[in-house]
């Protein structure tokens, strides 16, 4: 049960590969920095290995001017929330 | 809305060469790419050269309207941006590709730009005799 740390723009295809592969059943996604395009609609398909167990970083969106764009799918969490995923698995990784 | 479908892409580029080609490929914030890029843009407009910038892939970004400072203060490259044309920087071009793949409009972006496709932007290249690449 991890929470994975993703900073990386869907432009950056394999690291999202990468991650998919690591991505476990009870894991959890979290996007941070420069993923948080990815929460974008035009990129739902980087996310499609991740469905349902995926969050974005509320205070990363609005620096990029993305607060108002993220796909419903996803959930935005903010610093405390973060802070919550940490608490609620066993191990962070991060993928940059 | 105006989407850049609805607009006439270029197939040659039409405003004549600058001197100096910039292509800003990296997005706004998680790296220094696109400032070092807009940067150099302004250093070199200041010295009179003529500049004209590309905007590649998540470049794009970079004209995003609404970006703000980061949680930490952290300044974003958006003031960089407002500035261009103080500096005579107009000439912007954006690949169309890149735009369509990530769902942006002329109505999303801060600035007018002109969409190239990937024959026109083949030929930016070709077209200047300098070009950095960010």
């Amino acid at each position: 049960m991890l929470l994975h740390l993703l900073n990386r723009s869907p432009q950056s295809l394999s690291v999202y590969r990468e991650l998919g592969e690591a991505f476990g059943a009870d894991d959890h996604l979290l996007l941070i920095e420069d993923a948080c395009y990815a929460a974008l609609p035009s990129a739902s398909a980087a996310l499609e290995p991740f469905e349902g167990r995926v969050s974005v970083l509320a205070e990363d969106l609005a620096s990029r001017g993305l607060a108002e764009r993220v796909s419903p799918a996803i959930a935005v969490v903010d610093m405390n929330g973060f802070l919550s995923l940490t608490e609620s698995h066993q191990r962070c990784v991060s993928w940059f | 809305m105006t989407t850049f479908s609805d607009m006439e892409t270029v197939s040659d580029v039409e405003t004549v060469p600058q001197d100096l080609l910039i292509v800003l490929r990296h997005p706004p914030h998680g790296s220094q790419w696109l400032r070092e890029g807009l940067d150099v843009a302004l250093v070199a407009a200041a010295f009179g050269q003529r500049v004209g910038l590309l905007f590649q892939g998540d470049g794009v970004y970079a004209l995003l309207k609404g970006q703000q400072a980061g949680a930490l203060g952290q300044k974003g490259t958006h003031p960089q941006i407002a500035m261009l044309e103080m500096y005579d920087i107009d000439t912007l071009w954006a690949s169309e590709t890149a735009l369509a793949e990530r769902g942006l409009s002329a109505d999303d972006l801060m600035l007018p730009v002109v969409p190239l496709n990937a024959e026109a932007v083949a030929e930016c290249f070709a077209l200047h005799p300098h070009a950095l690449i960010f």
